[in-house]
């Protein structure tokens, strides 16, 4: 219903860690790492690789018999190339009948268990994600099998989803915070493909056709670049041999097509001046908008330090962000900072909205905090603070079977390890207000800002011009 | 049905001193209850398995509590109560709890209003002295209740302008509803928000913030022993007050289809149909929400594979079956696919549920909904605030928590003919609201 607080939910973190732990380091499994101290660490897990290049990550997690599965693709909406939604409608497309099932009886199947089948296209890779009684793994791992391996693109079903597409796309314009995030990469990384609209263009969706996703699917979905995790209630040794027996006749498909930018650029594409985009909403009652520059990569070496300044400046309900835009000034319900991070690069951005009337009021009072990280940086008492505050939600963020397989895709997509968890508090308590200040320099863009509003252009257009070239779109026009 | 660990994992566990596993998987027996002298009741239960804990407080109190002049009242007190007690002024409720490595949120409801605090398992005695605090001595800043003020105007403004479900079902309760204090938004009407007194909050304090008038739910690594010394230290000294006034207002049987219509500058019409139905403890409530399962729930529901999928006349769709204290509206929502009329879409949503009453419903069918509801189960147990949250709504809608637990069973029990009959009863002409959200047509 209506929350107090304009926050993100919390992310919580967990697992049964000390148990899990010592259980595995038991049975001498490779990556089993003994608990010295309470300090929060990855619960153990076993990594193989099959014969066909395929990655798999398996956790027992006994705490509900349940089982998850994620799986990773590099098959992002940075691979559209010109065919936006391309990535998008691929994803989706794999659930639309294999060589065994039709997409009716995958559903019929799926539901019938009380599970879960999601895949789905962001802007660095595509994922599928499932969850099952763990009754059900042996019916469900194969149905799975199927889908990633053996899916037959069905024209009519990919058709129809383009249709629904197209209609979504219009709809989704209708609610500024659904959009802005589009616009806003489109803006910042220019043509780079992490500008790419996850849901494309309706121009370039208008036009994709079955084949393509044939291609698309050829090109990017293969074992070499995939890992899977299942993490939950099951027995490790017949899983592993399981997932062995299913996965390993999975072949690459004919190498003739040559992939989308397999690798992207770093440089993607530093602003050379601040810069506006406005968007026009003529029936708004309010400014959505975005404030930010380039950000850093997932597996960033400072990832963590950058995690407790941001945390200061917009990152929790007594960040300085929500401190002066909400609680002090009753501009809005909710003022934040993140930073968005992918393989090759990334983006910083402050968010907010207020009445279109306090507009120009609302960014003057957020550009001011930000300057005011910049010239005073964090006392001790607040860095304190927010050391802990990391510190006191990380278990919360892997409390699941599902949060640790996402954790474990992750760590192979974005090329991190388990240092990430095991080192977290280390490196949280290691950050110094001088090191904060060298990481603020470093990091938070200061120069040249791109500002994205979604707005009732004619009562700000003169106004928002102060904080750099203005260009201006109207929102039903086709495109970011 | 919930398994364990297999004996040589048990021999492992008990070798290294560490608890047992069925204490993860969560059952009634496991959860701890006790009640205050003052009347204030708690529910804890523990669970090792992060070093986190949860305090859920479920107060009796929302939007169905006001009437008109303070609509949205429960819900901005909600607000207010992070604004400064005795012991702790104006922001140090958040600046204490964060600095302790705690994080928090709150929601208000058309029934509750619950507080949710998460927090390391040490931070334990902080949340207490915190929440005390402001339960025994909440103060009321005119500066903060401005500021404040700002910040609900902004979060009412931001939730229309950015969902045609929220601009539809404000509506929908507003012409579904004759006389219930269901008829207005939990969030209230703007004029309201602006106008609201410091005294109106004082009254509310006296009345509906007593201890006997709250449900504290605790989980996650705590011990039983442990909160009940809390709770008497903390909140055994807060004074009871009288039982809040009761709602006595009861909704008369609609007589008739009523409709309304919203003009917007959106691309399809979108679509809402109401119907009124029991509260959370009625006999009817597990038949009505497997009905809305069937409907709606997955891709293979009638709904979706209808109207979605095969007619392609909605983008999106779903149903809702809700759980409240007194009789609400069970709705339906969908979006219509681009050239697709609100009258096409309406009959097509129509025919589906007529057909549920006249046909009623396939045994397998009943048999996945089913499914799904033991697997929702798992899942909501999975983490501790999905236990303390869970815990807390059996306890305050259904009357008692262990029916979280019963709640598998009892959808068990529903029988097809239940479904058709629920279909039947409910789901007529003259029960029913239709609103429709639409570009101007002039």
């Amino acid at each position: 219903m209506a929350d107090k607080k304009g926050e993100k939910s919390i992310k919580p973190f967990r697992n049964a860690f000390f148990l899990t732990v010592v259980l595995l380091a038991a049975m001498l499994l490779p990556f089993a790492a003994a608990a010295q101290d309470n300090t929060f660490r990855l619960p153990a897990y076993e990594k193989l690789k099959l014969k066909n290049g395929l990655t798999v990550y398996l956790m027992v997690q006994r705490e509900v018999p349940l089982v998850y599965v994620r799986a990773v693709f590099p098959a992002g909406a940075a691979r559209d190339g010109n065919q936006s939604g391309l990535a998008w409608l691929t994803a989706e497309s794999l659930t639309y009948g294999t060589r065994k099932m039709t997409k009716e009886q995958i559903e019929e199947k799926v539901e019938f268990l009380g599970a879960s089948l999601t895949t789905i296209a962001m802007t660095e890779a595509a994922y599928l994600s499932s969850s099952f009684a763990a009754q059900d793994t042996d019916e469900m791992l194969s149905l799975l099998k199927s889908v990633v391996a053996e899916p037959v693109f069905d024209a009519k079903e990919i058709n129809k989803r383009r249709t629904r597409m197209l209609a979504e796309l219009k709809q989704a314009k209708e609610k500024p915070r659904e959009v802005i995030g589009s616009y806003f990469s489109r803006f910042l990384f220019n043509d780079h493909p992490y500008g790419n609209p996850v849901k494309g263009t309706a121009e370039a969706v208008a036009a994709l056709q079955p084949r393509d996703v044939q291609r698309f699917y050829a090109a990017h979905y293969n074992p070499e670049g995939t890992a899977i995790a299942i993490a939950g209630d099951f027995d490790l040794r017949k899983m592993r041999s399981k997932i062995r027996k299913l996965f390993s006749d999975w072949q690459p498909a004919r190498q003739e097509i040559v992939a989308g930018a397999a690798t992207f650029s770093r440089d993607a594409g530093t602003p050379t001046q601040a810069k506006v985009l406005l968007v026009n909403k003529p029936d708004a009652t309010e400014t959505t908008f975005l404030i930010g520059g380039p950000g850093i990569t997932r597996n960033n070496e400072d990832y963590v330090a950058v995690q407790v300044v941001n945390t200061i400046l917009g990152g929790r309900f007594t960040s300085w962000l929500n401190d002066e835009l909400r609680v002090n000034s009753g501009l809005t319900y909710g003022a934040s900072s993140y930073f968005t991070t992918y393989q090759q690069a990334g983006a910083f951005a402050i968010s907010t909205f207020t009445q279109t009337a306090t507009t120009t009021e609302a960014i003057d009072l957020a550009m001011k905090v930000y300057n005011r990280l910049h010239t005073e940086g964090p006392d001790p008492k607040t860095l304190s603070s927010a050391r802990n505050y990391l510190k006191g939600q990380f278990p919360p963020r892997y409390e699941t079977s599902g949060q640790l397989a996402g954790l474990l895709t992750d760590m192979f997509l974005y090329n991190f390890d388990q240092s990430f968890i095991d080192t977290f508090s280390q490196k949280v308590d290691e950050l110094t207000p001088e090191r904060a200040m060298e990481i603020i320099r470093k990091y938070f863009p200061r120069e040249n800002l791109v500002f994205v509003l979604i707005g009732k252009a004619d009562e700000i257009r003169e106004k928002v011009s102060k904080y750099g070239e203005v260009t201006e779109k109207a929102i039903k026009q086709e495109g970011f | 049905m919930h398994k364990c660990f297999s004996a040589v994992l048990v021999l492992l566990l008990l070798l290294t001193g560490g608890t047992s596993c069925l204490l993860a998987q969560a059952k009634p027996a496991d959860v701890q209850s006790f009640t205050l002298p003052n009347g204030m009741k708690f529910l804890v239960l523990e669970d090792h398995s992060i070093p986190n804990a949860n305090m859920y407080l479920f107060w009796k109190v929302g939007s169905r509590n006001e009437h008109p002049g303070i609509t949205g009242l429960s819900h901005f007190f909600e607000h207010m109560m992070f604004n400064g007690a005795k012991k702790y002024g104006p922001k140090m409720f958040d600046q204490v709890m964060e600095a302790g490595g705690g994080s928090n949120n709150a929601y208000t409801t058309a029934d509750v209003t619950v507080y949710t605090n998460w927090f390391p398992g040490t931070a334990l005695e902080t949340i207490f002295d915190l929440e005390s605090d402001r339960i025994r001595d909440l103060n009321f800043d005119d500066a903060m209740i401005e500021s404040e003020r700002g910040v609900v105007l902004s979060e009412w403004r931001t939730g229309l302008e950015n969902s045609n479900y929220r601009t539809l079902h404000q509506q929908m309760l507003s012409v579904a509803f004759f006389a219930h204090p269901y008829n207005w938004p939990v969030i209230g009407y703007e004029s309201d928000i602006r106008n609201w007194q410091k005294d109106d909050l004082q009254q509310y304090f006296r009345n509906y913030y007593a201890p006997n008038n709250c449900v504290a739910v605790v989980t996650g690594d705590v011990e039983v022993g442990q909160i009940r010394q809390l709770a008497e230290k903390y909140l055994g000294p807060v004074a009871a007050q009288p039982a809040p006034r009761k709602v006595h207002t009861q909704e008369p049987p609609q007589q008739g289809e009523k409709r309304f219509m919203i003009q917007k500058d959106v691309s399809s019409p979108n679509l809402m149909l109401g119907w009124h139905v029991p509260q959370a403890t009625s006999p009817d409530y597990y038949a009505l929400s497997l009905l809305s399962d069937i409907l709606s729930e997955g891709k293979s529901s009638r709904l979706y594979r209808s109207l979605v999928d095969g007619r392609q006349l909605a983008t999106q769709l779903s149903s809702d079956m809700p759980v409240n204290l007194d009789p609400y509206l069970f709705t339906v929502f969908a979006a219509a696919a681009e050239g697709v009329t609100a009258e096409r879409l309406e009959k097509g949503i129509l025919e589906e549920i007529e057909k549920i009453g006249r046909e009623g419903v396939e045994e397998r069918e009943l048999r996945k909904v089913k499914n799904q509801q033991r697997v929702k189960l798992f899942r909501q147990l999975e983490t501790i605030s999905g236990k303390a949250n869970h815990l807390g709504t059996y306890e305050v809608f259904f009357g008692d928590y262990s029916k979280l637990f019963a709640a598998p069973a009892e959808f068990e029990k529903v029988k097809a003919e239940d479904i058709q009959r629920v279909a039947k009863q409910y789901f007529t002409r003259q029960n029913r609201t239709v609103g429709i959200l639409q570009a101007r047509v002039d």
